[in-house]
């Protein structure tokens, strides 16, 4: 039986008076990944910006590992944003380099390895030097895998990591991805690529208007909704 | 709470270093002894007080006022200041007397005075060849005096006679100007018709200005005294003492010899027994003749002339300009060092949580935009002393100079301060959200992510306002300082020729394209990323 990494419990979170949480719970279990769905609005970035601590919960519970200590939860999880957020003005070896030495306090050496390991495991060999406005933008979107990789993280968020992206470079990333689930990393990713959420996830999970309308394996959920808002999300998204 | 504590511990700093300044000053004040006698002048009034061909400050009051000093083994400090200013140098004790052509007439109960040693007249210069030949021919024209000055008195003062009144109101406009170089530009340009000033300065100009001429008429017969502050009857009375032995040994003519381009000698008054009327009727046929000489003299000098003249000159100015350059670039750099830091400390306490600071950093901002810097200066050099009674300015060694940087980098640091803020406020959330996820402490982010990239977006309305630095530090002369543009108006006045002011703006555009040269390389340097 494999322990649960992330667990939310009773999670509300209103801005003012708009509620866009309503009693969202929801558990991930080591090496599993999941992927959440819904339509814009729905609330699904909101679940993460509560779980990785950018937004205040209004209330519920919230613990990694078992750990609810809010400033002791950090270094279990990274995340990986929509559009990347690489730091301009740092290279690409720095990017990913300088959290772990100057908040981690690790040592240099191992780090810098650490780093060529994962920019060879990336497909980023050479780019060491770079500058992100010198890169693509898969190439900077992996950059920014490798950096939050870099603080080893029990586990990864990505926030609609391709939706930046054409879909070659997409694809680029969800190979990246593929790998990781290989290498046993749990992971909650919030997407709108149907073919995306079937391929890498173990579940996928559903939110319509700040609840979880549906959830479950990624072929139960996505060929055969049992929900009507789920089944009208996806026929929308197939005509699209 | 870091940073709020860091804050507060800067804040204390500076507290603590005015309270210093206070300290320092009142210690300065008790160690110093009264042996410096300071004059105060406007050193762009020849042959009172100006500037010689090697920037010396010399003229007829200075070596008087040396003598006085020499007589009675005391130092003498000439110090130049701002005409507009001088009651408040006089009352804040930044000066011990006005020696300066100073006229008596319709001051006498605003100042302590010393007897005439001089006496002077009001009159009217105009160009040869206008139509206006009697006082009566100026109803309908315009007409300058110098700000503040007896001219102006004269003419609209409270004690002025009613003839000067009216007189002063058949003019269709009466012009006030700050120095009397500019007079005689606008007179020489055709811009006004006619300029009452003091015949010393008015002869003068007609010395150098060959197509001017004295009217006969004049405004008014009076006389120059040495001004001491309300009340201050010892000092003037050492003085009056030692002007009276000078007078008597013949030293005060002796001195006034060496003016005599000016007339001076006739001028003399300190222990003769003529009257004002007898020396002005006699001076009056004096001026007549010396016009009529003038003219028989000089034919009309154009403007090329006049330009000939300047680049004769061209060596001696740029020489002179160069140390009033010096004064400029200290300004300058110290205002940057000082205003560029300051700049940050302002915006943390523009952009903090804590309400009070805030809202304190906001006004702060909003009255440096919101008035002149110049008012600013005054405020800086004249406030300690009107406001709560401390004599810094005479007090603490070089408080002028520190005032001026005190000034321009409380000003600057307040532009600064909100560049920076639009410069922090521009970068997307997204690079806060991504340090706070990688564990980067608050100050940690500021000064890995935050500052490098705000900079680099800050570069171009800073450098704007760096430009701006540098020729804003021209106002440095509300308070005397003497720094670059002072100096070539003082050097324009003495020379009666505007070509000081116009090397004075070649100095600035050089310095400013060498400023903007290096702005752009450091742009450049920064432009690695994107």
């Amino acid at each position: 039986m494999s322990i649960s990494v992330l667990e939310m419990k009773n999670v509300r979170k209103s801005f003012g008076s708009l509620e866009v949480l309503k009693d969202i719970s929801l558990n991930v279990k080591e090496g599993e990944v999941v992927s959440i769905l819904g339509p814009s609005g729905s609330g699904k970035s909101t679940l993460l910006r509560c779980a990785t601590q950018l937004e205040t919960m209004t209330s519920g519970n919230l613990s990694y590992m078992g750990e609810t200590d809010p400033k002791k939860m950090m270094p279990y999880y990274g995340l990986v944003f929509q559009n990347f957020n690489l730091f301009p003005h740092y290279s690409v070896m720095k990017n990913i380099t300088d959290a772990p030495i100057h908040t981690q306090k690790r040592n240099k050496e191992e780090v810098y390895q650490q780093a060529e390991a994962l920019l060879k495991k990336l497909g980023l060999e050479g780019k060491e030097n770079a500058y992100p406005c010198q890169l693509s933008g898969g190439q900077q979107q992996r950059v920014a895998i490798a950096r939050a990789l870099a603080m080893k993280p029990k586990m990864l968020f990505f926030d609609e990591p391709t939706s930046a992206l054409d879909p070659e470079l997409t694809a680029e990333i969800l190979k990246v991805l593929l790998q990781l689930a290989k290498d046993k990393m749990t992971m909650v990713i919030v997407t709108h690529e149907i073919d995306f959420a079937r391929h890498v996830s173990d579940r996928v999970v559903f939110i319509d208007g700040g609840v979880i309308v549906e959830e479950g394996k990624p072929e139960d959920v996505i060929d055969h909704p049992s929900n009507e808002r789920t089944q009208n999300f996806l026929k929308k998204l197939q005509r699209g | 709470m870091q940073n709020r504590k860091k804050i507060f511990k800067c804040m204390l700093f500076v507290c603590a270093l005015f309270v210093l300044a206070g300290v320092f000053g009142g210690v300065a004040g008790k160690a110093k002894e009264k042996k410096t006698f300071t004059v105060g002048f406007d050193a762009a009034f020849p042959p009172y007080g100006y500037q010689d061909d090697s920037g010396e400050y010399v003229g007829f009051d200075l070596d008087l006022a040396q003598e006085v000093c020499n007589r009675r083994g005391w130092t003498l400090k000439k110090q130049p200041i701002d005409w507009d200013s001088k009651d408040m140098e006089l009352k804040s004790n930044t000066i011990d007397c006005i020696w300066n052509g100073f006229t008596m007439n319709g001051r006498e109960d605003k100042y302590t005075w010393t007897d005439a040693y001089v006496d002077n007249s009001q009159v009217v210069l105009v160009s040869k060849e206008s139509n206006i030949k009697k006082l009566s021919d100026l109803a309908g024209k315009i007409v300058v005096v110098q700000a503040d000055s007896s001219a102006k008195e004269a003419l609209v003062g409270d004690d002025a006679t009613k003839e000067n009144k009216d007189l002063a109101a058949s003019f269709s406009k009466m012009q006030e100007v700050a120095d009397y170089n500019s007079a005689v530009m606008n007179l020489e340009s055709g811009a006004v018709d006619a300029i009452c000033m003091d015949i010393g300065v008015a002869k003068y100009q007609t010395g150098k200005h060959k197509s001017l001429t004295i009217l006969d008429q004049k405004i008014s017969s009076e006389g120059y005294g040495v001004g001491f502050y309300k009340g201050n009857t010892k000092l003037r009375d050492q003085v009056q003492e030692t002007l009276n032995e000078m007078a008597a040994d013949g030293t005060v003519d002796k001195i006034a010899q060496k003016y005599a381009d000016y007339n001076l000698p006739e001028c003399v008054c300190i222990g003769k027994n003529t009257d004002v009327k007898e020396t002005t009727s006699a001076q009056k046929e004096k001026v007549s003749k010396n016009t009529d000489s003038d003219t028989a003299q000089e034919e009309h000098v154009g403007f090329v002339g006049k330009m000939k003249q300047g680049f004769a000159n061209f060596g001696n100015i740029t020489k002179q300009l160069c140390k009033g350059f010096g004064a400029t670039l200290s300004i300058f750099f110290l205002t940057m060092i000082i205003s560029l830091p300051l700049g940050l400390l302002v915006t943390f306490g523009r952009m903090t949580k804590i309400t009070p600071i805030r809202w304190i950093t906001k006004i702060y901002i909003s009255i440096m935009r919101g008035t002149p810097l110049m008012l600013q200066l005054l405020v800086v050099f004249f406030g300690p002393y009107y406001l709560f009674g401390i004599k810094l300015a005479s007090t603490v060694p070089h408080y002028r100079f520190i005032a001026v940087i005190i000034g321009f980098s409380l000003n600057y640091a307040a532009y600064f301060a909100e560049i920076y803020r639009s410069g922090i406020e521009s970068i997307p959330a997204g690079q806060r959200e991504a340090a706070k996820l990688l564990g980067y402490t608050r100050g940690q982010t500021f000064a890995k992510i935050i500052l490098p990239q705000m900079i680099k977006r800050v570069m171009p309305p800073v450098t704007n306002e760096i430009i701006t630095l540098v020729k804003d530090t021209s106002l440095a002369f509300v308070l005397s300082y003497m720094e670059m543009f002072t100096m070539a108006q003082q050097i324009a006045a003495t020379l009666t020729n505007v070509m000081p002011i116009f090397v004075a703006g070649v100095f600035y555009y050089i310095f400013n394209y060498l400023v903007a040269f290096v702005m752009e390389l450091i742009e450049k340097k920064l432009n690695y990323y994107q």
